[in-house]
């Protein structure tokens, strides 16, 4: 009890620290939270398009420009073909379409006019594209086919025909149950927790055991009559049950945030078993570090450099798809890496059974082989240290 | 009276340096021995090797009766050990520092608060009970270093150059603490380089140099190696040539030195030298202003042995 009793008092005066690390997890993570994750919704994309005609507005021609205002969002520009650049310069339109004169006339003569168009080249611009070349070969086929067959073109059948096969559109459903939104919330609020867990745990672990270890406190528990052994058990002890707070704090105030539905969930259990085995690792990592470093500021910023690097490289402030292939590479030597790996693979297990769990446990497993790495390392560390006494 | 400590036959050594040199000593239950010697003279090492801190290479130490190891925790548990640097937590207050260090001995919460008061009233920190060791004076935290020390009353003190950077009222306050401890039935080592202190308060003193020891006893017994009797000093503005030959002529006189305003005589018998030197220099009609006279002590005891001075 002696020994818990100045690891907090100790601890104590680590609290501000602490408290800093928690609030900076709390309100990024809860901007984190706004920003929106589409990848399993669905919505329709409407490009901006301008139509200059210079043929009549009528039959072929007034359907053409019916079909795309109805599937797109017509601008309106000044008239002038400096403001139409301008316009495209600055992503105000998409899309120009210019329909020559006699456009109807040709169509209905077989001939195949050329539309003339401008694009911004983007996604949005192919979109329009493909609904004027769908538009233009479904005209032209049912033009080939009637005069093939009789030699005329009645154009109101035409464009009957036309209709009815350009209102056939794909439906698309989101087959997800989940809601996927705020399970996105959550696991973006977890991946960020590994910034709150390495930095405040190994901060707070490390400063602790930094006193203890100081050479001189180290010397006088070495001639007390209290076990070696006991003494580091307890300390240890108390350190384990510090970094378990932490992790059960974090927790609960992510699910608060992002949605307490999900906590007797499978995939609440999921995140929490996740970051309670990185917990277990960070507060290895801190051992190490202690048994590596013993000045204080030298720690404080060691700390800040493995915490926020480890944030950056694998993702737990910039989403993972938005990372190079190179970062991603070179991230799978950090824990963080899996932790975060974890967290983006439970936002999309639908069915729960041991092949879609497998990658789990299996990047658990890595996690716990790096803390198994880590303490072989802080205990050839301080049995060097020993030696050299 | 029974031995507490029987060192023999200690050797340490770090690569090409002997640091402890086949050192063979006991301490007595009850005294206060001093370990004397300059800096790197070996004693701080004697002492790590005998509380196991340090392995060594050669020797046996033994300590109330049984063999000294590192994990010897029934021996440990007599044992208190102040270090020459300040070993306290910076971020507990006077009494949770104490309350710690003592409860790496002491169990029993009622048996630790007492004996954690009683540490609190011999080295006088009452009133900084709730203090931080950043708040503390040098002297303070010294006092706060030894009742960490010895709070859990151990029968075998190890006290390793407490006194260091400490102003001259907390060392009088120290050294009397100490002296306390001894009464109290305590068997104290006492390691220092400043030879006042171990004058004042050792039964027995060790003179230690490169690892060995050069002598050891009381200090009347040591100063008598010293091989002089007296040394006299004059205050004298102006002397001439012939007289300090006159003087160095005079019965008993081992040496004469005048420098900067200073006649410096060293006599190596005789009784009644300075009334004598009076008499010479009112003969010679020669004014001073101050005379004094001063007997060995343990630095001339030093020279006399390494023909180098203890804090050289």
């Amino acid at each position: 009890m002696t020994v818990f009793k100045a690891f907090l008092k100790v601890l104590n005066q680590c609290k501000g620290t602490v408290i800093l690390y928690s609030v900076i997890l709390i309100v990024f993570g809860a901007l984190n939270m706004q920003t929106n994750d589409n990848s399993t919704n669905f919505v329709a994309s409407r490009p901006d398009v301008l139509v200059i005609n210079h043929d009549e507005e009528k039959g072929i021609t007034k359907e053409l420009i019916s079909y795309l205002k109805k599937n797109t969002e017509f601008i309106k520009v000044e008239d002038s073909e400096e403001a139409r650049n301008d316009a495209l310069f600055y992503r105000d339109v998409n899309y120009i379409v210019y329909i020559p004169r006699d456009y109807r006339a040709d169509v209905l003569a077989g001939k195949n006019p050329e539309i003339e168009i401008k694009s911004t080249g983007d996604y949005q611009s192919y979109y329009a594209q493909l609904l004027l070349e769908r538009y233009m070969k479904t005209t032209r086929n049912y033009v080939d086919i009637c005069r093939a067959e009789d030699g005329s073109v009645d154009e109101t059948a035409l464009l009957e025909q036309v209709k009815s096969t350009l209102k056939k559109e794909t439906a698309v459903e989101t087959t997800s149950k989940l809601d996927a939104d705020k399970l996105g919330r959550l696991s973006r609020y977890f991946n960020f927790m590994n910034y709150g867990l390495l930095a405040g745990a190994i901060f707070t672990i490390c400063m602790v055991l930094a006193s203890f270890n100081k050479e001189v406190i180290r010397r006088r528990i070495l001639i007390s009559s209290m076990k070696r052994r006991t003494h580091n058990r307890l300390l240890l002890l108390s350190n384990a049950l510090f970094a378990v707070f932490l992790w059960a704090a974090y927790t609960v105030i992510g699910f608060i945030l992002c949605g307490t539905e999900f906590f007797a969930t499978k995939q609440g259990i999921a995140y929490m078993a996740n970051s309670f085995v990185f917990m277990f690792c960070a507060v290895t990592i801190a051992f190490l570090l202690a048994n590596l470093i013993q000045n204080k500021e030298a720690l404080n910023g060691i700390i800040n450099v493995i915490a926020l690097g480890s944030c950056f490289l694998c993702g737990a402030f910039v989403p993972v798809e938005y990372l190079p292939d190179g970062v991603l590479a070179a991230a799978h030597i950090l824990p963080s890496y899996w932790y975060i790996q974890n967290n983006e693979t439970v936002k999309t297990i639908e069915t729960w059974n041991f092949e879609t769990v497998k990658p789990l446990l299996v990047n658990m497993g890595v996690i716990l082989a790096f803390s198994v790495a880590f303490i072989i390392l802080a205990n050839l560390l301080s049995g060097r240290k020993r030696e050299n006494a | 009276m029974a031995n507490v400590i029987e060192v023999k036959n200690l050797t340490k050594e770090y690569k090409e340096l002997r640091a402890v040199d086949d050192l063979s000593f006991e301490v007595r239950q009850g005294e206060i021995l001093g370990l004397l010697g300059p800096n790197g003279s070996g004693k701080s090492t004697t002492i790590n090797c005998i509380l196991s801190l340090l392995n060594f290479q050669k020797g046996e130490i033994q300590i109330f009766g049984q063999e000294m190891k590192p994990d010897a925790y029934s021996i440990k548990r007599d044992i208190g050990v102040v270090f020459q640097d300040v070993a306290v937590f910076e971020e507990l207050t006077v009494y949770e520092n104490l309350n710690y260090f003592c409860g790496l001995y002491v169990q029993d919460k009622e048996t630790r608060e007492t004996y954690i008061d009683e540490a609190i009233a011999l080295v006088g920190l009452e009133e900084f009970r709730k203090f931080r060791p950043k708040k503390l004076s040098g002297g303070l935290l010294r006092r706060l270093n030894i009742a960490c020390g010895i709070a859990h009353k151990p029968r075998l003190i190890f006290l390793d150059e407490p006194t260091v950077a400490v102003d001259p009222q907390s060392r009088n306050n120290i050294l009397d603490g100490i002296k306390m401890l001894r009464d109290r039935g305590a068997t104290i080592v006492y390691t220092t380089h400043y030879m006042e202190e171990v004058e004042m308060i050792c039964d027995r003193v060790m003179i230690l140099d490169k690892g060995k020891v050069l002598a050891q006893g009381s200090c009347d017994e040591l100063k008598k190696l010293a091989k002089i009797e007296e040394k006299v000093t004059v205050e004298v503005a102006k002397l001439q040539e012939a007289i300090l030959e006159k003087i160095r002529a005079l019965k008993h006189v081992e040496e004469v030195k005048y420098e900067d305003g200073v006649l410096s005589v060293v006599y190596r018998a005789g009784t009644n030298n300075l009334v004598k030197l009076i008499d010479f220099l009112e003969t010679e009609a020669i004014s001073y202003s101050k005379i004094y006279s001063e007997r060995p002590t343990l630095n001339d005891v030093f020279l006399e042995l390494t023909g180098k001075e203890l804090r050289d």
